[in-house]
């Protein structure tokens, strides 16, 4: 068994230096994002992206941990929120993977990364929060939620552009119309929000039941009023519906019915 | 590939039949019968009959729109659109954003108002509602109007801009309306245009706005001119396009009371 | 001579202010405004008052019409279900707002003004709703110029100013002579030249969507055909911290500051709505 634990600051890309060998590894996989709850945007995108990883939860984490075959690849996301130096995983024969911006990637500098890890990574060039000016997480559960598309185009232009206190990160799993599900990614510094379409079938019958979630980190947030423009951007029972008896139709016609036309205006 | 399109039966079932039995005559049979709106109107025998407790005068639109639904085993399945007549009829029933049919009331009075009303039953109302707006069929869009209005009365006289703005809107390289009831065939070429934008920014590069040449076509109306009912056939596959006239004679009882729509 | 064209004030005084001054400094001999004097911005009233002291022609626009009609603008004016929401929040507390002769005021205001060669409407001639924007089809933005009757065709609506000009337009049309018979026959070409014609979007004085919260109106030149855009900075905190106080939602005090505010756009700008 071969574990690889990986730490960096929020927006570094430790899901994206993870998910390189998840996408070749031909052994058993196994995730794990410790203390970030089961709805967790990460644990969400790794199951809807790799389907034949397994993601383990908090509570089977220990049991598993014992039992696994000898040639289980497990790696484990460590939120930036988790302090290093007092993990349970550190007594575990594994490897030590840090993501650091690139300029820091040099084992002379000095940070909590370097005294953990035994390997360093050049990661995402962003800012590194100050040690005393910690960000908070906020994460607003959405499974069941149906997006208006054009609502949150507009929603997550504010959102990351301050409108509801200032964002370094943001990642989330949003369902759409036509029974598609995108992950949604920001990350202060870099340019644009970026759009992947989930491979997973289409939810057209009713209010999705697959996980969805929305997490921001940063400062000063209003979540209040960020909650309540997030619900207005949802469709109602009756919109979503409508919507889907539409995209149900289109893959068998391309008629332009009375109610396709209402739909679309 | 062989399709039938069809306009303006405003009710006229006698005329309706005449074109169906022209279409099983024709040597290449139609493989799509489209109807482009105006299924119902006042050109058929649609007095108001309860009260004459006459059986041979029976209410077309109902029966034209009976036909239309079960159209008998072994005949084509006709797709339908809504068209002007219709609309009227929903902003009657106010299932439209406007209501009481002004238009109707300048185009035939209170009587035909009430003669409308009378014609058609609720249910009726109801499936028609449910028809299509307009049919997008490879490079063609088939609707009554246009894509600026159910009432869009496109004619080879309209203006050549405006032609080519309902092109443009269509967004398709054939046009197939019924409105104006007549059988055109137009073909507007916007050979050229520059256009310049200049913003906040500046002068944007020039554009060469022209396009390849589209066409407009007018499909006829089966049921507005007594006895005369003209249709339209067309191959996607060839692209060949022809218009049919079927002369058919008058009904038996008082055809057409005159309440044809100009 | 030179004429001011704003347009798209939105309820937004300091702006108007700015620009009015603006113009002073431009000497433009006339103003002509394209509507929306009310809505989103804290100051509706005092913007009215405004135009009707100093006499300026305006049109109506497509938020006037709703204060005067009550809101029946379709869904499909709204970018998103969201815009929508929020739109139907500054509706209603203008509607609160706005005093009774103000009301009747903009009740009378004229879909469309003209001036020799010259066309004033809010967002096309067919409608107040519909977005003339700079990357429409040529044709189909020459076919407004000439279903205005007109050379040049002022419109705002989209909040971002453009001038665009159509040239050396030809289109031909060949006519099927067939009005009955078995196939279209004797196809006959006919031939249309347009001469030059002018599409100018004045902007937005008091909602700007061009990125930068400064306000937007433009300068024609009736002479020379001369067009030139002004952007005017002003104090737009004032409005800004106006808006939260007065209890508009605060969303649209952030948009405002970053020129990113609301302008309704349907999917299909060139939609009609019907209702």
């Amino acid at each position: 068994m071969n574990i690889t634990l990986v730490a960096g600051p929020p927006g570094i890309g430790k899901t994206t230096w993870i998910n390189q060998f998840l996408s070749t590894s031909k052994q058993p996989l196994f995730y794990l994002c410790p203390a970030a709850g089961t709805e967790a945007v990460d644990r969400l995108r790794v199951g809807y992206h790799f389907p034949e990883v397994t993601v383990v939860e908090d509570t089977q984490a220990a049991a598993l941990l014992m039992n696994l075959p000898d040639q289980a690849q497990i790696y484990i996301e460590l939120g930036f929120h988790l302090d290093l130096a007092a993990l349970p995983f550190n007594q575990l024969p594994c490897r030590k993977v840090a993501i650091v911006p690139p300029e820091l990637a040099q084992l002379t500098e000095q940070s909590e990364w370097h005294d953990w890890a035994d390997e360093l990574v050049a990661g995402n060039k962003i800012q590194v929060p100050h040690p005393n000016c910690f960000p908070e997480t906020r994460r607003m559960p959405l499974t069941g939620q149906v997006f208006d598309p054009p609502s949150l185009d507009e929603l997550l232009t504010e959102i990351t552009g301050g409108a509801y206190g200032q964002v370094i990160r943001l990642k989330g799993i949003f369902e759409m119309p036509d029974g598609q599900a995108f992950d949604i990614d920001f990350v202060e510094g870099l340019p644009g929000i970026e759009y992947t379409e989930l491979k997973l079938p289409r939810s057209l019958k009713g209010r999705p039941t697959r996980p969805s979630s929305l997490e921001v980190v940063g400062y000063d947030f209003q979540q209040k009023t960020m909650a309540e423009a997030l619900g207005v951007s949802c469709l109602s029972d009756e919109l979503i519906a409508q919507y889907q008896r539409q995209y149900r139709q289109q893959y068998k016609t391309t008629d332009l019915t009375n109610n396709a036309e209402e739909n679309v205006a | 590939m062989k399709w039938a399109i069809l306009s303006g039966i405003e009710g006229n079932l006698t005329a309706y039949e005449a074109v169906l039995k022209d279409l099983r005559q024709l040597r290449q049979p139609v493989t799509e019968l489209y109807i482009l709106g105006d299924v119902i109107g006042l050109s058929g025998n649609n007095l108001k009959n309860n009260n004459l407790q006459d059986d041979s005068l029976q209410n077309d639109n109902e029966a034209v729109i009976r036909r239309l639904r079960h159209p008998g085993v072994g005949q084509l399945k006709p797709q339908v659109c809504v068209g002007w007549w219709e609309e009227q009829c929903f902003s009657l029933h106010g299932l439209s954003g406007l209501p009481d049919a002004p238009e109707l009331m300048a185009a035939v009075g209170g009587d035909g108002v009430k003669a409308l009303w009378d014609s058609v039953s609720r249910k009726s109302v109801q499936w028609l509602r449910s028809q299509h707006f307009g049919f997008y069929e490879l490079d063609c869009l088939l609707i009554h109007g246009s894509m600026a209005s159910y009432a869009d009365e496109l004619t080879p006289e309209t203006p050549a801009i405006e032609l080519c703005d309902r092109l443009i809107r269509a967004d398709a390289n054939h046009l197939f309306c019924g409105r104006s009831g007549r059988t055109f065939e137009c073909w507007v070429n916007p050979n050229q245009l520059h256009s310049t934008v200049t913003t906040l920014d500046g002068p944007q590069p020039t554009q060469d706005q022209s396009k390849t040449p589209r066409r407009i076509v007018g499909v006829g109306s089966v049921g507005r001119t007594p006895g005369q009912a003209t249709y339209t056939l067309y191959s996607p596959g060839s692209n060949q396009l022809s218009f049919r006239t079927v002369n058919y004679g008058q009904a038996k009882k008082g055809k057409a009371k005159g309440f044809g729509f100009p | 001579m030179k004429l001011a064209v704003i347009s798209c004030i939105h309820g937004n005084a300091e702006a108007l202010d700015a620009v009015l001054a603006d113009i002073d400094t431009q000497r433009a001999e006339e103003i002509y405004c394209l509507g929306d004097l009310v809505g989103y911005g804290p100051y509706p009233n005092e913007v009215v008052e405004k135009i009707r002291s100093l006499a300026i022609p305006s049109c109506q626009g497509c938020w006037d019409e709703d204060i005067v009609d009550g809101l029946n603008a379709c869904e499909c004016s709204y970018p998103s279900q969201l815009a929508e929401y929020r739109g139907r929040l500054a509706h209603e507390w203008t509607d609160r707002e706005i005093h009774p002769e103000v009301r009747e005021y903009l009740a009378t205001l004229p879909l469309t003004l003209k001036k020799d060669n010259l066309c004033f409407v809010h967002g096309s001639p067919n409608s107040q709703h519909e977005y003339l924007l700079p990357s429409m089809d040529g044709f189909a933005a020459l076919e407004r110029v000439l279903s205005a009757d007109a050379d040049v065709l002022f419109c705002g609506h989209t909040h971002v100013p453009y001038e665009r000009k159509l040239e050396n337009a030809a289109l031909s049309v060949k006519v099927g002579t067939a009005e009955s018979g078995d196939r279209a026959q004797q196809l006959q070409e006919q031939q249309f030249q347009v001469p030059l014609k002018r599409v100018i979007n004045a902007g937005s004085v008091g909602e700007p969507r061009h990125g930068r919260p400064n306000a937007t109106y433009v300068i024609y030149n009736t002479d020379t055909a001369e067009v030139t855009f002004r952007e005017v900075t002003y104090n737009y905190e004032k409005t800004c911290q106006a808006i939260v106080e007065k209890g508009l939602p605060p969303i649209f005090a952030w948009r405002l500051a970053k020129g990113m505010e609301f302008a309704e756009r349907a999917d299909d700008p060139s939609h009609v709505c019907e209702r």
